[in-house]
């Protein structure tokens, strides 16, 4: 079954410098400059990177080679791989960016995590969920590293798989446990579930829509908005190989891209959307070569590596900060759960998930900690106790959260301005005014008379 | 008081609110250099700057999200669709997106989405159409459909002010071909009240928009055969003016609902339940309706002339209602 595939053969990887996010130059990084809110220089040297045919950097140290076909020969129609699946587990990319004490909250933030997940789906197997649970199992390097390279200002627009960001930013793992128990405590005080919720006074998170792509131009928007504001801010945000399709997420990329806004995009390419794999998502072996189409930087990484993963959005948030405009990393890897609690995704193929286990992104981060004696296994297990216990308490909290009453259905349809004031959070925009001139009646020709 | 055409008094509207407010921007399809396909924004990049006067790519979905995102962050953000027909393209923004954030997550979203809308101008089936109860049928909007240039000033203005998404409708049959007295300055009309446009003692026509002229066109030919119509212009479609629509239903005790909008699950059928629930008692006659056809907007003139309701349909009706 698992015919070499052509192009494993015939993509002999250039290897050469470029600066990370320049997909066409070559020769020495430019130097990356403190920004704006003091975040620090480079730590490192940037390792060589491979450009692919495109001019892409692809900052990945493996370049898995497979395919998925749907077969209709046998019994039933079904799934099959072919290509390369015993490749040695490649090292982590050293990163540029972050230091020791860094990789250890980051590393702590991917553990909260992956254990709060695991809460959730105790709290499922005990029926307390109201609905679903959705994981991010295996993708915890990519939501927790992403948010943790942003500054403290940014905003971030969180999908279903990055729970883990919510934390990283200052929600509270009792926040998504209480959305998920449609507790009267939950954020959205049971109006909505899952990750569903948001906060545009301290945490800067816009609460997603379970349509995919919408989040991409109102991140585009918010960017928009704190310019006039006299912020260039980075606005990040995921979607999925399967919700990049939509026609919004083509509106929303273009737009700031046109406008140099500061979207930081992360597709993650996760190899599935529900149960329909990539091969048959998009005609493109990687989609960060659609950031030409789009006329912005895009850069692949492997979204199991916390390092990659911090320093490519590190760098885009920089740009954004630079108002040099968005970004489009693609980060490869893999959905590790079926696409939410009730799916045993038995349309994956075996040695397909065999793969990416030994990929998985927890494991290889502390593996490294240990190997740079960063951490001993003393340490990290003291670690791993003081989030379990943590946890605990945040479940315990969340499960001893009351339901909402029923009445408040009918509350919050409007803001009737006595909740919230509107103002420029800020600063109040700069009349950009031009002439002295008044309204002067309009004699043009119009569209229809 | 000075007068001005339905156009210039939503110009006057807007540009006065960029004036006063540096939070409030527009952003649209060549509503910059060019000043929007029916120029109500001519003029304004020169004055306000192309940064506040924001020509986007043509991407209707683009637009109401980045205005929803930049009211995230504490603007006011006025949205043009070129013609109201393509608000269709960002359904999803505003009906699951803007809509329910301020219901889901405490978020208000105060913007406005406006542009023209309606027939009678032969724009064919995709520059014709009457959106309004696709969002009527939203929680979280608010549907605001003036007919007079006053109200247009009044409306857009408070649109502006108000804190959540507002709808405005502007009706392109009437913008260069009505023209009345219009308040200079700070004038503003309240959201969710309605206007008593004519007042009368036999029966009620009520109706919004074009129509409220087709009405009036109407009652004046009534008058002359001694039937005093009474005409209440909605002006806002959601939340509706309950107490005003009792309150002349309780006057006249007979009542014609009238649009431009299609007739299935058009306004008229809402309007009949709560005359239905706030003053059954008070009628004297079948609640009547006159609405276009049930089939898209046609493009040719005699053809859309037989869509359109008509003041000669008006005056039938009225005469029936009357004499029951
Ligand atoms: C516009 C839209 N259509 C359909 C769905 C239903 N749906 C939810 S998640 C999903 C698959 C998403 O796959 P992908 O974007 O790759 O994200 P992943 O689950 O792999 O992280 C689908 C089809 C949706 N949420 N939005
Ligand atoms: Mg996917």
């Amino acid at each position: 079954m698992a015919t070499k595939s052509k192009s494993a053969k015939s993509a002999k990887p250039t290897t050469r410098k470029t600066s990370a996010n320049g997909r066409t130059s070559s020769g020495k990084s430019a130097p990356i400059k403190a920004s704006v809110n003091g975040r620090p220089a480079p730590l490192a040297k940037a390792p060589a990177i491979y450009v692919n045919q495109f001019g892409i950097p692809d900052w990945r140290l493996e370049h898995p080679e497979f395919t998925v076909r749907e077969v209709t020969s046998g019994p039933e129609v079904h799934y099959e791989i072919s290509g390369k699946l015993n490749t040695p587990v490649p090292p982590l990319r050293e990163s540029k960016y972050m230091n020791k004490d860094q990789h250890l909250a980051l590393y702590r933030w991917m553990l909260m995590n992956r254990r709060m997940e695991v809460a959730l789906e105790n709290l499922y197997k005990q029926s307390k969920v109201v609905g679903g649970v959705y994981f991010g199992l295996g993708q915890e390097a990519c939501s927790c590293a992403s948010a943790f390279a942003l500054g403290k200002d940014d905003w971030f627009a969180p999908m279903i798989r990055n729970q883990g960001a919510q934390l990283v930013r200052g929600f509270h793992a009792r926040d998504i446990m209480m959305q998920y128990m449609a507790k009267a405590g939950s954020p959205t005080h049971g109006k909505d579930g899952t990750s569903h919720y948001g906060d545009i006074e301290k945490r800067q998170m816009v609460a997603p829509i379970s349509m995919l792509g919408d989040l991409l131009p109102v991140m585009a928007g918010v960017s928009l908005g704190a310019r006039m504001q006299g912020r260039e801010l980075a606005c990040l945000t995921w979607i999925g190989d399967g919700g990049q399709s939509t026609g919004v997420s083509y509106e929303g990329i273009n737009f700031a891209a046109v406008r140099k806004l500061g979207l930081v995009l992360i597709i993650e390419s996760n190899l599935w959307a529900y149960s329909t794999p990539t091969e048959y998502q998009v005609n493109v072996k990687d989609l960060a070569n659609r950031a030409i189409g789009y006329g912005m930087p895009g850069v692949i990484i492997d979204g199991t590596d916390a390092c990659q993963v911090y320093d490519a959005t590190y760098e885009a948030v920089e740009r954004a900060h630079r108002g040099e405009g968005p970004t489009l990393i693609e980060a490869k890897l893999m959905r590790m759960k079926g696409h939410a609690i009730h799916d045993a995704a038995a349309y994956v193929p075996k040695e397909m998930h065999e793969f990416w286990r030994t990929r998985d992104c927890i494991d290889r981060f502390q593996k490294y900690l240990i190997e740079k004696k960063w951490l001993t296994p003393a340490q990290d297990a003291e670690l791993m106790a003081g989030v379990e216990k943590e946890i605990d308490a945040e479940r315990e909290f969340a499960e001893n959260s009351p339901m909402p009453e029923g009445h408040t259905a009918a509350e919050g349809v409007y803001c009737d301005g006595t909740c919230h004031a509107i103002k420029p959070k800020y600063a109040m925009p700069k009349k950009a005014r031009r002439s002295e001139g008044k309204l002067k009646e309009t004699e043009a020709a119009i569209h229809f008379k | 008081m000075p007068q001005a055409t339905y156009l210039e008094a939503i110009r006057q509207g807007l540009w006065e609110e960029m004036e006063s407010d540096p939070t409030v921007f527009c952003i649209g399809e060549d509503i910059g250099i060019y000043g929007g396909a029916f120029k109500v924004t001519d003029g304004f990049v020169h004055h306000f700057g192309p940064q506040r006067v924001i020509d986007t790519p043509i991407a209707e979905s683009a637009i109401v999200g980045a205005a929803f995102g930049a009211a995230l962050t504490g603007m006011r953000p006025v949205a043009e669709f070129q013609f109201m027909d393509f608000i269709g393209c960002a359904f999803n923004q505003i009906v699951n997106m803007v809509a329910k954030s301020h219901y889901r997550w405490g978020a208000p979203a105060p913007l406005v989405l406006r542009g023209p809308c309606g027939g009678g101008v032969h724009g064919g089936p995709f520059h014709s159409q009457n959106p309004e109860m696709y969002f009527v049928h939203t929680p979280g909007m608010k549907v605001v459909a003036p007919s007079t240039p006053a109200d247009a000033k009044g409306l857009i203005k408070s649109a502006v002010r108000d804190n959540n998404p507002v709808l405005f409708l502007e009706h392109k049959f009437l913008y260069r071909r009505i023209k009345d007295e219009v308040p200079e300055g700070d004038y503003t009309v309240p959201i969710g009240k309605a206007r008593l446009h004519r007042p009368g003692r036999d029966l009620s026509i009520i109706t919004y928009a074009a129509m409220v002229h087709t009405a009036q066109e109407a009652a004046e030919l009534l008058a002359k055969e001694g039937i005093e119509v009474e005409i209440l212009d909605l002006r806002t479609l959601l939340p509706l003016d309950r107490e005003a629509i009792a309150q002349t239903v309780k006057k006249t005790n007979k009542v014609i609902l009238l649009h431009e909008d299609t007739r299935t699950g058009g306004l008229a059928g809402e309007l009949a339940a709560i005359i239905n629930e706030e003053a059954f008692d008070d009628l004297d006659g079948p609640i009547v309706r006159i609405t276009s056809l049930d089939t898209p907007v046609p493009f040719s003139p005699p053809l859309e002339h037989f869509f359109l309701p008509k003041v000669e349909d008006v005056v039938r009706e009225a005469r029936k209602l009357h004499a029951y």
